[in-house]
């Protein structure tokens, strides 16, 4: 190679030259392709393959029991539209997911707007602040599970301290609700903090200068020039956190007082759509993996419909940036 | 990399103090605090337990120190005749599957972000887009048929199935595209083409010294990521041989619930991340924000 | 900057991280494909949904077997049995010995393919060693004996003396038995305890431990003879639902749901004074609450004789060690054994001649106030008949728990919940 010294005879550094210049153009050519090929041949085998391969197993009836299966057309699809239990699980997984996502976002502002004050132990902070998005969802599963029961909880005494009485989080819809979203805005909130808080170190001190002339206090400097101008992120955190938020199934997976069944308690008040498709694929005993797949393909629908939505926002900002 | 994060940090230093709230008061302090401590307790919480016997869950008014317990019950947990689950392969498993992904992930994504930053190549831009597409693609939700194909492959039960479809990684090679679109010059590159070196020589001696930092970010998150990975793993790995995720849940599901044993599973499946983070956290904090600006 | 590229130091590292990677791929394929060990030790894997009381018995058998090493797979009642149906399919990943329970054992015989046939490996000559109908509850259509019997689950009602004692009931067991011959009985004793009781106990557990109990005295009960569900049909299921109501509308259940942790720790706070008490849950009880030993008592179940629970010993016909896991499986079933198992857990033995024998019998147990627990449950298992199950009976038994505690928790009506489960039956079975 470059470090490379040769000596040699005329002739036989010329056929050299041509080989290497073919080599080198041989390489230019290839080596391309040579390189993005193993993201692409790893992407097709294990993502794009079984995605397809989704919608012609969500036309059987195919479990895993049984090897002989026939082709049923739209059956499932059609049982799909026509069961309660699916929508129940679609309005769970909506309904987890705003209850978590909106107050979320709204105190990962507010904690982004002070971490961008001048700040002490400006990483100490930070570093806390993160400190959820390391720990697992199993874990942050299991240790809420057990701060949220019923009897010993540490919730319920903590409440039981100002006279209210103990509550049965995993029992009822709302309260389940709402202990599995502090689940979520526990593990979450620092993070999305911390995108906020790259993005308002964007912003150009000029505007909250002028704002300042103009005899806005803080509080208006935040709504009026932070806020608008952090938009973008805003929304990339809102769609981020709803591509994640629809898939939510560890933390209610493992909120059930048995772990099993994914029903998502007694009368599935907390079941998502995740958890039904592994409820039908894996957890029972019919391993209906038809069904289950038409369940992916709905949810697929679903985010598709976000993505797609994304995909327009990402338009706008790049044309309100130019 | 100058990233526009970086640039306002450097631009922060010259800040004149009457912007924004200025100097933090001791509100702010406080409130800070307060937020650290919600997000340590949960953590503390689980030491707490861990280190008491099982009767102490139930105890009222509830413990709030921990006990001397934590030894007696790290040994019931890695002792495996008392319970259900072989804590030592779990903590195994997991180990080969976050190194050989996270090098694999970090690899590939470094040689594909090359090429699609430094070299020309037909069809770059739109297999470049397809890259950029497949990160909207929630591929978990292909379980059905990728758990088919994995019965096909013979690999149900085998670290092979949690491993083979993490080895690369879309948002890797986004972000390795951009890093080194954006930090390596052309010259460099063309003084190396110079020399004779073929494209493989440039990725070795030019692309893989420059991309460090941004490697060791990637790594990071990308063995954070496989580490604390649950809904797959569950699926096709069986509790006989298990990552260390699908370890704790198998222990949370056993007969006899144990709290105290629970949560010193669950204590100790987050330990290693937890000493990463104490000393690479500032890292991990830099790449998240770098990411969030650029992505 | 060519120094830069000549620079050995950095060379050498970026060679060094990618042999790294290879490595590390090799590692992995290596790891995840080397199957076990080529000692000469053969490890057997047991695969169990609770503790059967095994442990000492593994030491002995190693003990006599050098070359046999034993390891055991404990998960919850419904993993287990949804793992195993999922590694008989897949062909990989089941234990050498998997336990079924009975409510799971239909469905894997309709599979005998997927198992030994025990009977080849010389099974026929143990058959009398059984009760007839549990050693017939293991037989595929296909006359495959797929299992060896563990123990079988007779009922009776494991009761806090000293609970009934505050709430002012009688406390002796002969007394408590003579309270409570029907389920309707029970129910109204139930009343009269709450009437009266500490605050925050209540007079059972759970609806649906009560409700399990008494389809266990049922035949038919969610199957008929020709292997059709008959759960919305059957009159006497739904007289089993409106009695287990009954008592749970007259807030007589905790409403703990069983196995879980808020049910294991009302053993050990006292919150119920009652519960359905099939053989092996006396072992369970000691498990989760010693201290209250002495505190217990049996009395006899409400509604004569049934059965609830046992299980099976199978052997996958996908383990590389088939004969030896025979040969383990046959001793952990042997009469010696479960003797052994019924003095350490209270696991009954399913065995006519053990269940006559003086060491059954004669044994009484000091943590339920030296009940004579061998003479209360040999004496009802042996009366026991063979029981029609269907091959959803264990999702049937989850939809119907989570039915009865759909009511505890004042979610839905009976009636409505009711309806509930009837879909839900027909979209499982």
């Amino acid at each position: 190679m470059s470090e490379q010294t040769a000596v040699e005879a005329p002739v036989r550094g010329r056929s050299r030259r041509l080989l290497r210049s073919r080599l080198h153009r041989l390489d230019s050519r290839a080596a391309p392709y040579l390189y993005v090929s193993p993201f692409f041949v790893l992407f097709g085998a294990f993502g794009l393959f079984p995605l397809g391969y989704t919608a012609w197993v969500a036309l059987t009836d195919r479990t895993l029991l049984d090897p002989s299966w026939s082709f049923v057309g739209l059956a499932n699809f059609t049982a799909l539209i026509h069961d309660s239990y699916f929508w129940n699980a679609v309005e769970n997984t909506l309904g987890i997911f705003l209850i978590s996502t909106i107050p979320q976002l709204a105190f990962a502002l507010f904690l982004a707007y002070v971490l961008n004050t001048k700040l002490r132990a400006r990483t100490f902070f930070r570093m806390f602040v993160l400190l959820p998005q390391v720990t697992s969802l199993v874990a942050v599963a299991l240790i809420f599970t057990q701060l949220f029961s019923h009897d010993y909880g540490l919730v319920n005494y903590v409440l039981g301290l100002f006279g209210i009485p103990a509550v049965n989080w995993e029992a009822g819809r709302l309260s389940s609700w709402i202990a599995l979203s502090v689940m979520v805005t526990w593990r979450w909130a620092g993070y999305n903090a911390l995108i906020y808080l790259a993005a308002m170190q964007g912003i150009p001190d000029e505007l909250y200068e002028a704002a300042a002339i103009d005899g806005a206090k803080p509080w208006k400097q935040f709504r009026h020039v932070t806020v608008p101008l952090l938009r973008p992120t805003i929304i990339f955190t809102v769609i981020v956190s709803t591509i994640g938020g629809l898939q939510l199934f560890t933390e209610p997976y493992l909120f059930e007082p048995l772990k099993q069944g994914a029903t998502g308690g007694s009368a599935r008040q907390y079941q998502t759509v995740v958890m039904y498709l592994y409820e039908k694929a894996f957890a029972g005993t019919q391993f209906d993996f038809g069904y289950a797949a038409a369940i992916g393909w709905a949810l697929f629908l679903l985010i598709a419909v976000i993505s797609l939505v994304n995909y327009l926002i990402v338009r706008r900002i790049r044309s309100a940036e130019a | 990399m100058a990233t526009v994060a970086e640039h306002a940090r450097l631009r922060g230093r010259r800040r004149p103090l009457s912007r924004k709230l200025g100097a933090a008061g001791p509100l702010t302090y406080v409130f800070l605090i307060v937020v650290a401590a919600a997000s340590a307790f949960p953590l503390y919480w689980s030491l707490v337990v861990a280190s008491h016997d099982n009767a102490a869950v139930a105890a009222y008014p509830p413990v709030l120190t921990p006990g001397n317990q934590l030894w007696h019950n790290l040994h019931r947990l890695f002792d495996s005749g008392e319970v259900n689950v072989d804590f030592w392969t779990a903590l195994g498993n997991s180990a080969i599957v976050a190194f050989v992904v996270t090098a694999s992930v970090v690899f590939f994504s470094a040689l594909a972000g090359f090429a699609f930053a430094k070299l020309r190549f037909r069809g770059q831009k739109f297999l470049f887009v397809t890259v950029i597409a497949t990160m909207l693609v929630p591929v978990q939700l292909g379980v059905i048929p990728l758990y088919i194909e994995m019965i096909h492959l013979g690999w149900t039960n085998h670290l092979m199935a949690v491993i083979a479809p993490n080895l690369a990684s879309a948002f890797g090679v986004f972000l390795m595209r951009q890093y080194i679109a954006g930090s390596v010059p052309n010259e460099l590159i063309d003084a190396a083409t110079v020399d004779g070196c073929y494209t493989f020589g440039v990725f070795r001696h030019v692309i893989w010294p420059a991309v460090r930092p941004v490697a060791a970010v990637l790594g990071l998150l990308t063995f954070m990521t496989t580490w604390n990975d649950f809904f797959w793993p569950l699926v096709v790995l069986s509790p006989r041989n298990p990552t260390v995720q699908v370890a704790v849940s198998t222990l949370a599901s056993g007969y006899v619930q144990d709290y105290a044993l629970v949560l010193t599973g669950t204590f100790v499946s987050i330990l290693p991340l937890l000493a990463v983070f104490l000393v690479l956290g500032r890292h991990i904090i830099g790449g998240i924000m770098r990411g969030a600006v650029k992505g | 900057m060519k120094t830069f590229l000549k620079t050995p130091r950095r060379r050498a590292s970026s060679v060094a991280a990618l042999l790294v990677v290879v490595g590390l791929v090799a590692t992995a394929v290596v790891a995840s494909t080397a199957s076990g060990s080529r000692r000469d030790t053969i490890t057997l894997r047991v695969g169990l949904f609770g503790d059967f009381g095994y442990h000492d018995l593994y030491t002995k058998y190693e003990a006599t077997h050098p070359n046999i090493d034993i390891k055991e797979d404990i998960e919850s009642y419904a993993d287990h049995h949804a793992n195993l149906a999922k590694h008989l399919a897949v062909g990989s990943g089941a234990d050498d010995i998997e336990s079924v329970e009975v409510g799971f054992i239909a469905q894997f015989k309709s599979q005998p393919n997927l198992f030994v046939n025990l009977k080849k490996l010389g099974a026929g000559s143990l058959q009398n060693q059984w009760l007839s109908w549990k050693w017939q509850q293991s037989i595929a259509p296909n006359g495959a004996q797929i299992g060896l019997g563990t123990d079988v689950g007779s009922l009776a009602i494991c009761y806090r003396k000293d609970l009934f004692a505050k709430a002012g009931l009688p406390t002796s067991r002969a007394a408590v038995s003579k309270l409570w011959p029907t389920w309707q009985q029970y129910m109204a004793v139930g009343k009269r305890f709450e009437q009266r009781a500490p605050k925050n106990v209540h007079f059972f557990d759970s609806g649906s431990n009560v409700f399990n109990a008494i389809i266990g005295q049922l035949n038919p009960a969610y199957y008929d003879s020709h292997g059709k569900v008959i759960v919305g049909s059957n009159p006497k299921v739904k007289s089993a639902w409106n009695v287990t109501m009954q008592g749970v509308q007259a807030k007589e259940s905790a409403g703990l749901a069983a196995f879980s942790n808020d049910w294991n720790t009302g053993y050990k706070k006292g919150t119920f004074a009652t519960v359905t008490c099939p053989a092996w849950m006396m072992g369970y009880i000691q498990g989760q609450a010693p201290k209250t030993k002495g505190k217990w008592d049996i009395a006899a179940v409400p509604g004569g004789g049934g059965n609830w629970g046992g299980s099976f010993l199978t052997v996958p016909k996908q383990g590389a060690h088939t004969k030896e896991a025979y040969d383990l499986a046959k001793f952990l079933t042997s009469p010696a054994s479960e003797a052994y198992i019924f003095k350490q857990t209270g696991n009954l033995p399913s065995q006519p001649k053990l269940l006559k024998s003086r060491a059954v019998l004669g044994f009484k147990n000091p943590f339920f106030s030296n009940a004579p627990v061998g003479q209360i449950f040999g004496s009802s298992a042996m009366k026991l008949k063979k029981q029609i199950l269907g091959p959803h009976q264990g999702d049937i038994q989850t939809a119907v728990s989570n039915a009865i505690q759909r009511v505890e928790q004042h979610k839905q009506s009976p009636g409505a919940s009711w309806k509930q489960f009837l879909k839900d039956v027909k979209s499982v079975a």
